[in-house]
């Protein structure tokens, strides 16, 4: 039983921009609201220090989603790192697109002040990609 | 657009004349024993050769870490090689300064594993023989620039059979001064047409895996790639493939149980990491011991990726690779 709950639960692993996203999931630990535990956060001293292939490596290894996190364009604490993110994480999506599994991989902006969005978000991808686990 | 027509043997002539300096050196294509590879001239040139109907390596891949001070190297190479050298220009592993690049309109190649006997040596014989069977490489057939039309100048042949030498740069109109006869207005049609649009390449998971079951992960693509140039590549040793533990958990939570492991994660990469630079030239498929139909996934990809930024890798000097660079108000569906 034990097993199989663990087999339909996804597991996502979600880079957290240490100065916005990651203090976001911070302050909903601190407001006591809650997010699916198969989120797994990592922090990055910034969304651009994500590198395509730490995503492609964690899809490939084993996690159901990924998700990369940052400031809102414009926000960055080094000014511009999120807009190669944007750049970057946009061309990867296409590419998981053209390999049909474009549902895996979300970026999404939340500053250190957005935890019930922060919370919102993750458990939405959460909420889909267990769905579509769940169905297949 | 003007340029100068050449007459027989004012190619040679002029190549001759160019390496007279010993301080220059000419990279082409040299006639063999078996078959035309490439070569460095110095101090002139002996059975050279214009084009090369058959595709062994890509030539640029031997200019990366050129920082020639003080020596002239001119390339007379295909259109993919010379568009290979101006994306490595642009990830600063080449300086351009003592490079003259002319590119050649190329009618399509063979692959070096073929059987080249009775081939035609001559572009339009070439491009009538390619037209009757489907000797021609797929990289080629889908070729998106066949045209001379990258680097400081171009040769591109007319439909009467006349070849056209023609300056892009100031680099360009120098070594076209060396060849004699004025200026004139080129022709409007050539013998090598704009290429036509590929369809948009869709797979998924199921057919690449199949496509990729041959793999030994000898890493030639990579090797072998114009473009993929770093020194210390995450695949050098094995500390980015699933090892020990991470492989177990691997076999236990995605149910791949091929071997060697982490090929997908090799190639997945590596098709990320050159989306925007990659040529197309289909210098991996033919390095590729195993025959996998590397240039339909590297090439499919790369040309979407690019599409999204409206880039074409080795199209000119300015644009800069879409990577390094950003606009402020863009991409606003990327987001979720």
């Amino acid at each position: 039983m034990a097993e199989d709950e663990k087999n339909k639960n996804p597991e996502i692993v979600g880079f957290a921009c240490s100065y916005c996203t990651f203090k976001a999931s911070e302050m909903a630990g601190s407001l006591r609201m809650k997010y699916p535990e198969g989120v797994k956060l990592i922090q990055v001293p910034c969304s651009s220090r994500v590198d395509p292939a730490f995503v492609i490596k964690a899809i490939v290894e084993g996690a159901d989603g990924v998700f990369v996190a940052g400031c809102h364009p414009g926000d960055c604490h080094f000014i511009k790192g999120n807009y190669y993110t944007r750049r970057k994480i946009a061309a990867l999506k296409e590419m998981f697109n053209i390999f049909s599994m474009k549902e895996k991989l979300r970026l999404f902006w939340v500053s250190a002040a957005e935890a019930r969005r922060f919370v919102e978000k993750v458990t939405d991808m959460y909420n889909d990609i267990k769905e579509k686990k769940n169905e297949g | 657009m003007k340029g100068k027509k050449i007459r027989n043997g004012d190619i040679e002539n002029a190549l001759n004349k160019f390496l007279k300096d010993e301080h220059h050196l000419v990279l082409g294509f040299k006639k063999g024993t078996d078959g035309i590879h490439h070569q460095v001239f110095k101090g002139g040139v002996d059975n050279y050769s214009l084009i090369n109907h058959v595709f062994g390596t890509n030539g640029a891949l031997y200019l990366r870490r050129i920082f020639s001070k003080g020596i002239e190297v001119l390339l007379m190479m295909r259109p993919c090689e010379i568009r290979a050298y101006v994306e490595l220009h642009k990830l600063t592993q080449i300086e351009r300064e003592d490079i003259i690049a002319i590119s050649i309109d190329c009618p399509g190649t063979v692959s070096s594993k073929e059987s080249k006997n009775n081939m035609p040596a001559e572009i339009d014989q070439l491009k009538g023989y390619f037209s009757s069977n489907n000797s021609m490489r797929w990289a080629c057939s889908v070729c998106r620039e066949k045209r001379g039309v990258v680097g400081d100048g171009g040769i591109r042949f007319d439909k009467t059979g006349n070849l056209w030498i023609i300056p892009y740069t100031e680099k360009g109109e120098r070594i076209i001064s060396i060849i004699e006869g004025e200026l004139e207005e080129i022709p409007h049609e050539m013998l090598i047409d704009r290429s036509k649009e590929t369809e948009k390449f869709q797979v998924d998971m199921e057919t690449f895996n199949k496509d990729f079951e041959k793999c030994i992960m000898c890493m030639n693509c990579r090797d072998m790639c114009p473009v993929c140039y770093c020194l210390d590549c995450v695949f050098n040793g094995d500390e980015y493939l699933p090892k020990g533990d991470a492989l177990l958990n691997k076999v236990f939570r995605t149910g791949s149980t091929t071997m060697p492991r982490g090929k997908d994660l090799f190639h997945l990469i590596r098709m990320y990491h050159v989306s925007q630079t990659c040529v197309g030239c289909g210098a991996c498929e033919e390095a590729c011991p195993q025959g996998i139909p590397l240039t339909k996934y590297f090439k499919g990809v790369s040309e979407r990726l690019q599409g999204l930024f409206s880039y074409m890798s080795g199209r000119s000097f300015d644009e800069p690779i879409p990577y390094i660079t950003f606009l402020e108000d863009e991409l606003k569906e990327a987001e979720d």
